[in-house]
């Protein structure tokens, strides 16, 4: 009985000695195995730059672009048009006033506000054509908001009823409403204090931006985003794997054909699916309802020279890049920084000065503002956003002729 | 047809190729044997101008054009045919062979109709079935595949076809088929062809063979007048003996007629030595003699797989007597 207890005991002892040997040698076999796959991470350095070092780089970025700090702020270029006067009525005497008393606190309000500038105050009554001036500002850009007080904005606070603000702001970038919005209340803020009065204000929509009736206000101010960002995503995209995947371009290295050719196909062939593109873009978005203040030729170019500025982008990286992986690799990054840059999220005005810089450089950031003036605002395609679009598109061609005239092929 | 005197290739501090000379004439086969390393890859680059010229030295004609000349390389190029070891660098896999043979004709200035023409000829003597000629080339089996880029390499009819291990990945039987195809070609366009190869049975289709050891290279000739070069014309005695081992290899080796001993096996031992029929004998007595157990044997001729490892052990030998030399001298 004891012999048979002590025999089992030494078995079940065995058994568990050979499960932890087992056990041993699968944990040694893990941990070799685990080496061997951080050995193979580190032949390709740029696994550890996408894996540690941009992750975190992106959410730095992110916490310097997406700052609640006014200071850092540039203050909203604003105009103010009163129409603040007439016959003010007294319960004593009888005024009669060009400018009531409480425009000019309110001028000052505005001056005062770090938020806003003001770019330039119309009298309303003495120059007829005020608005008009102060409208063609917004449309060009200068200024971001128009500041009107109503005839009866002085009355309106003497009488102790809040006296409206009409406030027109450039609504064609949804992401600069609440900035205009705020930047207007820290002047009405100020207001209050120095006066002790209560005045409002309301939004005005601004008819040279909004979308006249029958059109979906909703999808026109989706699908101006979404041109842009879709033209130059889908031609980056294609085009990123057109050199580094073509493993033949090697052996045809090995006959009379020169390596210029052989790009400039390359260019020509996605040129011409580019065009089609665009082309089909323009249709779509216009049968679905697209409100186009522009002329269709400037969408056409602008859409294109974003469309060409990716393709330019993605062949440069293709030209570069060893691997298929790689390029892929340096894809991601590359589109999450010029997303995050382009200003579509995160107004360009309020980033660090040196990320500006960055963001200037970047096409998406001049092509969302190019078609947004296009279609929202009737703008020319003329201007320092395409000479920029054409720039960098220039300069990534050259570049990437350059890099794969001396990019070593063997077979 | 190509043309090469003293050929040096150098990058940088290291020594490539040393002084290589051969001429080839037109329609021959030359297969470049050697093992990784030994500067075969490197020469067919200088010939196909994919080294620049600030690397090598030497007076080099292919098609009598010098690739020395960057103004040269465009017609050069189109005088030959280049065959990669891999099928994926030599043809577009989502393409069909035809589409492929437009695509390389193309960059020759060749009109379509022409290429179409060649194309048809070639898949026919390299049996490439009609059915996949418009089908997409990654449907197309091992075989088939390694044959298209053969063709694609003839496709502009050039002078000098180089093609880069083409039996590599091949199982044995069709091995055989790909030689077969390419001594057919070779018979029917009288294209000069270089075979870059570790299969030694390439030999069998060359006209000439050329060896290649550490950049230099030991022999250039026909692999018959090679084998025989051997002593006694590449006769060999083939020995099974029991517990062979390198000490018994030594004890044989005393047997003065030998000139050479391979092993070939474990077990296996391939003698060469002078006067082979009137020595025999008395080589099977001394081994008796020294109580040498033989379990079987045999004679032959050599191959030129055995005249290769021959050579080349004669060379090792050669090179590890000078560097003892120098160790004493030192």
């Amino acid at each position: 009985m004891m012999k048979s207890k002590k025999r089992s005991l030494t078995l079940n002892f065995k058994k568990f000695n050979t499960i932890i040997t087992n056990l041993k040698n699968s944990i040694l076999r893990i941990i070799k195995q685990v080496k061997k796959e951080f050995q193979l991470l580190w032949t390709d350095k740029f696994n550890i730059l996408l894996a540690i070092v941009i992750p975190p780089l992106i959410i730095i970025m992110l916490g310097f672009t997406m700052t609640d700090d006014s200071k850092q702020i540039e203050s909203i270029p604003c105009m103010i048009v009163s129409y603040d006067s007439n016959t003010f009525i007294n319960e004593n005497d009888l005024v009669e006033s060009k400018l009531d008393h409480y425009t000019i606190p309110y001028v000052n309000a505005v001056n005062k506000s770090s938020m806003l500038d003001l770019v330039r105050f119309y009298n309303a009554t003495e120059e007829i054509y005020a608005m008009e001036q102060a409208r063609n500002a917004l449309i060009s850009g200068t200024v971001k908001i128009i500041l009107s007080l109503p005839v009866d904005f002085t009355e309106m606070l003497e009488w102790g009823l809040p006296g409206l603000i009409d406030c027109i702001l450039d609504a064609s970038s949804i992401q600069y409403i609440q900035q205009n919005l705020n930047a207007v209340y820290d002047s009405i803020k100020i207001f209050i204090n120095d006066t002790n009065l209560n005045p409002q204000f309301r939004v005005q929509g601004f008819e040279e931006f909004s979308v006249p009736e029958g059109y979906s206000s909703s999808f026109n101010s989706s699908i101006v985003m979404a041109l842009s960002f879709m033209v130059f995503g889908i031609a980056f995209v294609l085009s990123i794997l057109v050199i580094v995947q073509e493993k033949p371009i090697a052996r045809l290295l090995l006959t009379p054909v020169k390596r210029s050719e052989i790009l400039i196909s390359k260019y020509i062939a996605y040129v011409l699916v580019l065009l089609l593109q665009v082309t089909l873009l323009i249709i779509s978005s216009l049968s679905m309802g697209l409100y186009l203040t522009g002329t269709i030729i400037d969408l056409f170019i602008a859409l294109f020279i974003i469309g060409f500025s990716g393709l330019a982008l993605g062949v440069f990286i293709s030209s570069q890049s060893k691997t298929k992986t790689q390029a892929n690799q340096l894809f991601l990054a590359f589109y999450l920084i010029i997303i995050l840059l382009s200003g579509i999220f995160i107004p360009i005005e309020n980033m660090p000065s040196y990320l500006q810089f960055f963001a200037y450089i970047l096409p998406l950031s001049h092509g969302d503002p190019l078609i947004r003036g296009i279609i929202t605002k009737g703008q020319s395609i003329l201007g320092l956003h395409f000479f920029w679009l054409c720039s960098i598109s220039l300069i990534l061609l050259i570049v990437s002729f350059l890099i794969f005239k001396r990019r070593k092929y063997e077979v | 047809m190509v043309n090469v005197k003293d050929l040096n290739v150098k990058f940088g501090e290291k020594h490539i190729v040393h002084d290589v000379n051969f001429i080839v004439n037109q329609g021959e086969i030359i297969g470049l044997f050697g093992i990784s390393g030994a500067g075969k890859t490197t020469i067919i680059r200088v010939l196909t101008c994919q080294i620049e010229k600030k690397h090598w030295t030497g007076n080099v004609k292919v098609t009598d054009l010098s690739p020395a000349k960057k103004t040269n390389h465009s017609t050069i190029l189109s005088n030959i045919g280049y065959v990669p070891q891999l099928e994926l660098l030599n043809l577009y896999f989502e393409l069909s062979p035809m589409a492929n043979v437009e695509v390389f004709t193309s960059t020759y200035g060749k009109n379509k109709k022409e290429a179409i023409e060649t194309a048809k000829s070639l898949f026919k003597i390299l049996d490439i079935p009609e059915d996949t000629w418009n089908k997409r080339v990654k449907h197309m089996s091992g075989g088939e595949k390694k044959r298209l880029s053969m063709a694609i390499g003839l496709i502009h009819r050039p002078h000098v076809l180089f093609l880069d291990e083409p039996t590599t990945g091949v199982d044995a039987s069709k091995r055989y088929d790909i030689l077969t195809y390419l001594k057919k070609l070779n018979q029917k366009l009288h294209t000069t062809m270089f075979i870059i190869t570790h299969d030694l049975e390439a030999a069998l289709i060359c006209d000439k063979a050329a060896i290649l050891r550490d950049g230099r290279l030991l022999e250039f000739d026909t692999p018959q007048k090679l084998i025989s070069s051997l002593p006694s014309e590449g006769l060999v005695a083939r020995f099974s003996i029991e517990n062979l081992n390198e000490k018994l290899i030594e004890n044989i080796k005393k047997f003065t007629p030998i000139k050479q001993i391979l092993r070939v096996g474990n077990e296996v031992i391939e003698v060469l030595m002078d006067n082979f029929e009137e020595n025999l004998l008395k080589l099977i007595q001394y081994m008796i003699d020294n109580k040498i157990k033989i379990i079987s044997m045999s004679k032959d001729v050599a191959n030129f797989r055995r005249y290769f490892q021959i050579r080349v052990q004669k060379e090792d030998e050669k090179e590890k007597g000078l560097r003892e030399a120098k160790v004493i001298k030192k």
